[in-house]
């Protein structure tokens, strides 16, 4: 865990140099209003689900209840079969769709990185994101009659080569731009030695790019818990991922507060705290390398 | 194992899974387009007449759905590209400076971007809710009243646009933080010779330098604009009416609800591809430099 807490630590705020004033006790206040605008949904989030029993004219939810757990011992309690089903089915798809993004990505981004190709290596990066800006119905009406011909609808398999799809460009990118900042005089040194280009790769490269392959494999398992869209079409039964379970809140039981925030806070929580040990490849992973980070 | 042969071993396994699950598809979708293929009956090749449908060429009428879900696209595209632009680049001026607590804090700001975008729907439901919901309560405190959010069709369109306004600008900021840290602090400390204005400083130094990744992200938000569905299909399920519903939910609902009329909701489908190969080109032309 090592490499996640320098990749936290990594992105230092230049700073615009001189003394403190008045003027940056302003700029801490607005710091403040925007980091309260962007949490305090979640925060409302967490309260309403904390709060069982609504009475009328309750007004501001946290000024006048007392908080108890109900809601979430609902959630995964009596209630729990279908949510701890959901959680592994969205564990079990992200991970099998990690696993297959990161190792094509990590191959393919070597190659790209290393050797040229006769068409273009741009050409081939910009091919390989060229997915990402793509509207995502237009694939899915294809992969419903791809996957009733191969009898993918509903299964892990389909579930897993669906989400890998969408993630393989992040992890082609992150690790294509982590490749080509390494010394390339390592991977010659190797060769002259006599061990083949694989070998190679395996020894030297891939051991030393384990800060990309852990923000990889993250950034790609955070995309693929949140994908909604294909679920909905594609796995509408025993194959149903959490957010499936979120989007559908309101038909269980009319719109209950607590109840669609509890499921609201356990879908968002793993890709947030994901995120949040990757900000320092974020920036590239998401802008394509457009903008260094 | 020679050096040729190496190479495409690394890249064949990932071209072949683009060239299977994205490629193919999409030339998959092109030919389902071009047929009055229902699911449950035998597709019929029909040319472009699901085209000509859509768009009211010949002695067709234009789909009246399809031109009022592209304009609420197009609000969006509009809307939300440039309300998540000025808001990510004032965040990320906020944030450019060297001062306590500004790493912590922009770390949580970073927050909304990774939620799970139907989840933000919902949790838009609890927020915009006309009888309990913060914002009207903070609305009414303030003497301004309150608002039917989800009754009205403007508020309804306001609600699922302030919604994406908030997962997005995290986005813009993190992107814009970035290049602006990238600014070399001695052109700051040479103008700061001629002028203290903040203002000044942002307009003739800051601006300038991060005008291109402002481009880039520009780009990147419009294409991402154009795939909203899961905060309206969990926040308004596009409603009241259908005012809320975007272009690609219209599609979605054509073709992979009731009826499932694949056919016209891949020529639907398609016309947007085309929108997104345009500004993709423009993309991949504007950061040519990067991949080089």
């Amino acid at each position: 865990m090592q490499d996640n807490s320098a990749a936290l630590q990594a992105p230092i705020v230049k700073s615009i140099p001189r003394r403190r004033t008045f003027g940056d006790r302003i700029i801490i206040g607005l710091a403040l209003i925007c980091t309260f605008i962007a949490f305090s949904p979640f925060g409302y989030a967490i309260l309403t689900s904390l709060k069982s029993e609504w009475k009328s004219g309750d007004i501001i939810p946290f000024l006048q209840f007392e908080p108890d757990l109900l809601n979430w011992q609902q959630e995964f309690g009596s209630g729990g079969a279908e949510t701890m089903k959901a959680l592994r089915n969205s564990s079990l798809i992200s991970l099998g769709a990690t696993l297959v993004a990161t190792t094509l990505g990590t191959l393919a981004g070597y190659g790209l990185a290393r050797f040229k190709y006769g068409v273009g290596n741009r050409n081939l990066v910009s091919w390989f994101l060229s997915q990402r800006f793509l509207p995502p119905v237009a694939t899915l009406i294809p992969f419903v009659l791809m996957f009733r011909d191969l009898k993918l609808l509903d299964t892990l398999p389909g579930m897993v080569i669906v989400n890998a799809t969408f993630t393989l460009p992040f992890a082609v990118l992150i690790m294509r731009d982590y490749f080509a900042d390494l010394p390339p005089e390592m991977r010659e040194a190797a060769l002259v030695d006599g061990a083949g280009e694989f070998t190679t790769f395996m020894r030297i490269a891939l051991p030393l790019a384990r800060p990309a392959l852990v923000a990889s494999t993250l950034i790609c398992f955070a995309f693929s818990w949140n994908e909604f869209l294909f679920a909905s079409v594609l796995a509408n039964r025993d194959w149903k991922p959490y957010p499936m379970l979120v989007a559908g809140s309101d038909t269980v039981r009319g719109i209950d507060f607590g109840f669609v925030t509890t499921r609201m806070l356990i879908a968002v929580t793993v890709p947030v705290i994901l995120s949040l040990m990757v900000q320092r490849f974020i920036v590239r992973g998401l802008t394509f390398g457009a903008v260094k980070g | 194992m020679t050096n040729n042969r190496a190479k495409y071993l690394f890249l064949m396994p990932g071209v072949i899974w683009i060239l299977a699950f994205t490629l193919f598809p999409l030339i998959y979708s092109f030919g389902l387009s071009l047929t009055n293929y229902r699911l449950g009956r035998d597709p019929k090749y029909i040319g472009f007449e699901n085209y000509a449908e859509i768009l009211g060429i010949g002695d067709e009428k234009v789909d009246k759905k399809a031109v009022s879900t592209a304009s609420f696209s197009a609000f969006l595209f509009l809307g939300s590209t440039a309300s998540t632009l000025i808001f990510g680049t004032f965040v990320a001026w906020v944030f450019n400076h060297s001062l306590p607590f500004l790493r912590q804090m922009r770390a949580i700001v970073t927050m909304p971007l990774f939620a799970a975008p139907i989840a933000v729907g919902w949790l838009g439901v609890v927020i915009f809710n006309e009888q309990s919901g913060p914002i009207n309560n903070v609305l009414e405190g303030l003497g301004l009243g309150r608002v039917n959010w989800f009754i009205e069709p403007m508020p309804a369109r306001l609600a699922v646009m302030f919604t994406d306004v908030w997962q997005w600008t995290p986005f813009v900021f993190i992107i814009i933080l970035a290049s602006m840290q990238a600014i070399p602090d001695d052109l700051y400390e040479s103008a700061r010779l001629d002028t203290k204005s903040n203002w000044q400083l942002f307009k003739s130094i800051t601006f300038p330098m991060i005008a291109p990744a402002l481009g880039t992200v520009m780009l990147l938000r419009m294409v991402e604009s154009l795939k909203i569905i899961d905060i309206p299909y969990s926040l308004t399920r596009g409603g009241p009416g259908s005012v809320t519903q975007t272009y690609v939910y219209y599609a979605y609902e054509k073709g992979l609800v009731g009826s499932f009329q694949l056919g016209e909701a891949a020529a639907l489908a398609y016309l947007l591809v085309i929108v997104a190969i345009v500004i993709s080109s423009i993309y991949f032309y504007r950061v040519r430099e990067r991949f080089a």
